[in-house]
């Protein structure tokens, strides 16, 4: 039961794909499908001059194949059902999805999960930088959901996200989580400089290597043992490098002292 | 009906909806767990003046709780969802949130959410610090040996109240071993607890009295001090002690499962070792919308559903 798009070739300009989401496609016919428009560039084109589209029933799940890394915006505000990339995804991947999933089977472009509110979005290879991160100009990043990244990340990931649950398998560039509001960031590889820059509330944990830790964070003194058992349990199902959490102990250190300190990075011992 | 020598009554107890919640306490050692939960089900015998009737349902290991670390669950019951909620934050508040390192979560996921630490936070005076966990939030208050966590709330759900059994025994000693027998089956079943002092009380009660403005009374027909006083008692002269099982559980099979149990206990003993009766305590049937008769607790029938005679 689902819907299959597959890209013909890689587009020119970037194509905008917002708007192609189960919910929208549920009830048409492969003819009304091919008749969507896309916007590329100033033009609007219609979905068919890109896509081979398949349909087997209702859509309540839709299947992109090909290399969409120049197609922007998949499963943008996506409200509900399955949306699966089988191949890499362009920029905005996921932004603003308050419900369903979006799988994408390759690399992520720039603002993946951007403003993302609800939901499960999983990258199996890397994202860009400024995932889980605020559209250009707006105050509040990543506010909800959980957002899976099984390869790497780039700089400034998770900055001023607020809510929700993130883990990172791979490493991490540079401005790890700066400016996070809070939420809970686990780092299965090496983060870049400067971690929790400017961060208020919210946990990071580096689940395998130490990262570098500022000199605007303090070394608690006491231990949080029972938060810290909910946390790394609630990693542990995701296996790999989170796998052993609930075991090990841990050091914490609190801040960013220049933005109220009640944020928390926390190390394995 | 008479089982080993126990003349059963043909009568049923009577109870009430109530609502209830189960919260789960951990802590460092069993030892300060079981404190904070002895603590926080203290006066809690009858909702007539503790506001609620609570007590500890069973100790959980290490692996049933959130947390990992050893615990016990309380059940807590009151007339109305409002003051619940109120014993709830006072109870927690002032023997949870004290105790060395407890943390406190909901033992109840479906039902209406009710504050469990979302006012207690405040403690923190702006320190506090909120965790959202698998689509659950919890909050982190620090305190001189750490951090107290709480779940920010707890379900509420429909319950009943006042399941019962009176134990009309020879002597003291008769009516102690039954009754404690019988406390210790029902205590072994899940979803109920047994809030009096050691799950018995003494002061079986009658609706009203000859005071104005007293609600309840002795129940003289069930007092032996009384035989041959009250124009109708209820006990031969055999009967020299009479103590009573209250029963509290999440639904109408669940004490139906306590009472059977605790009859079955005092049954084994039998009139051998001076339990010569089994009765229930009821109000003619008209009050409550839960029966439970005995004689049909003692047949092989299933529970009926609510609002039925069971």
């Amino acid at each position: 039961m689902s819907v299959r798009l597959r890209l013909r070739r890689g587009p020119g300009l970037r194509l905008d794909l917002r708007g192609i989401t189960p919910a929208a496609l549920a009830g048409l016919d492969a003819a009304a499908i091919e008749r969507l428009p896309l916007a590329q560039g100033r033009g609007v084109l219609p979905l068919a001059e890109f896509f081979d589209v398949r349909v087997n029933g209702e859509a309540d799940s839709l299947h992109f194949e090909g290399d969409l890394s120049r197609c922007d915006r998949i499963g943008w505000q996506l409200t509900g059902g399955r949306v699966v990339v089988e191949g890499s995804a362009g920029d905005h991947a996921g932004a603003g999805m308050t419900a369903g999933e979006l799988h994408i089977h390759g690399d992520a472009g720039l603002l993946a999960a951007c403003e993302m509110a609800g939901g499960q979005l999983v990258v199996d290879g890397n994202v860009g930088d400024f995932a889980a991160s605020a559209q250009p100009g707006s105050l509040d990043g990543m506010r909800g959901g959980s957002f899976i990244v099984r390869g790497n990340a780039g700089a400034r990931f998770g900055d001023r996200m607020r809510r929700g649950t993130v883990l990172v398998f791979g490493d991490a560039g540079d401005f790890f989580a700066s400016r996070l509001v809070a939420g809970s960031i686990a780092l299965g590889g090496r983060a870049g400089a400067h971690v929790g820059y400017g961060m208020r509330r919210g946990s990071l944990v580096f689940a395998r290597v130490a990262p570098s830790v500022p000199a605007t964070f303090v070394p608690a003194i006491s231990q949080a043992p029972v938060i810290w058992q909910l946390l790394a349990r609630d990693l542990a199902r995701h296996g790999g490098p989170f796998a052993e959490l609930p075991s090990r102990r841990v050091q914490r250190y609190l801040g960013d002292l220049a933005a109220g300190g009640k944020g928390e990075l926390i190390l394995i011992e | 009906m008479v089982h080993n020598g126990v003349v059963i009554d043909d009568t049923f107890a009577e109870a009430f909806p109530m609502k209830a919640t189960r919260l789960l306490i951990t802590a460092h050692n069993m030892n300060w767990a079981r404190h904070a939960a002895v603590s926080a089900t203290g006066f809690a015998t009858s909702v007539i003046a503790c506001g609620c009737e609570a007590g500890i349902e069973r100790e959980l290991s290490p692996d049933e709780t959130p947390d990992g670390r050893p615990g016990l669950s309380l059940l807590l019951f009151s007339m109305s969802g409002k003051e619940l909620v109120k014993q709830i934050e006072r109870r927690v508040g002032q023997c949870v949130l004290t105790c060395p390192t407890t943390a406190v979560f909901a033992g109840i996921a479906d039902g209406e959410a009710v504050a469990l630490g979302k006012n207690l936070r405040f403690f923190g005076d702006g320190w506090q610090t909120s965790k959202v966990i698998a689509g659950v939030r919890y909050w982190r208050v620090p305190v001189m040996d750490g951090e107290f966590v709480a779940q920010e709330t707890t379900a509420v759900v429909k319950a009943v109240g006042g399941g019962n059994l009176l134990l009309l025994a020879r002597d003291t000693d008769a009516a102690l071993g039954a009754a404690e027998a019988a406390v210790a089956a029902m205590k072994r079943l899940p979803n109920v607890i047994m809030p009096f002092p050691g799950g018995v009380v003494r002061s079986g009660s009658k609706v009203g009295s000859k005071y104005a403005g007293l609600m309840a009374s002795t129940n003289d027909a069930f007092c032996p001090g009384l035989y041959g006083l009250v124009a109708k008692s209820e006990l031969t002269p055999e009967a020299r002690c009479v103590l009573e099982i209250v029963i509290d559980g999440l639904t109408e099979s669940d004490v139906a499962a306590a009472m059977r149990a605790g009859l079955d206990a005092a049954i084994e003993s039998g009139a051998a070792a001076g339990l010569l009766r089994i009765s229930a305590g009821n109000y003619g049937g008209k009050l409550g919308p839960y029966l439970f008769h005995l004689h049909r607790l003692m047949g092989a029938a299933p529970p009926a559903a609510q609002g039925e005679a069971v």
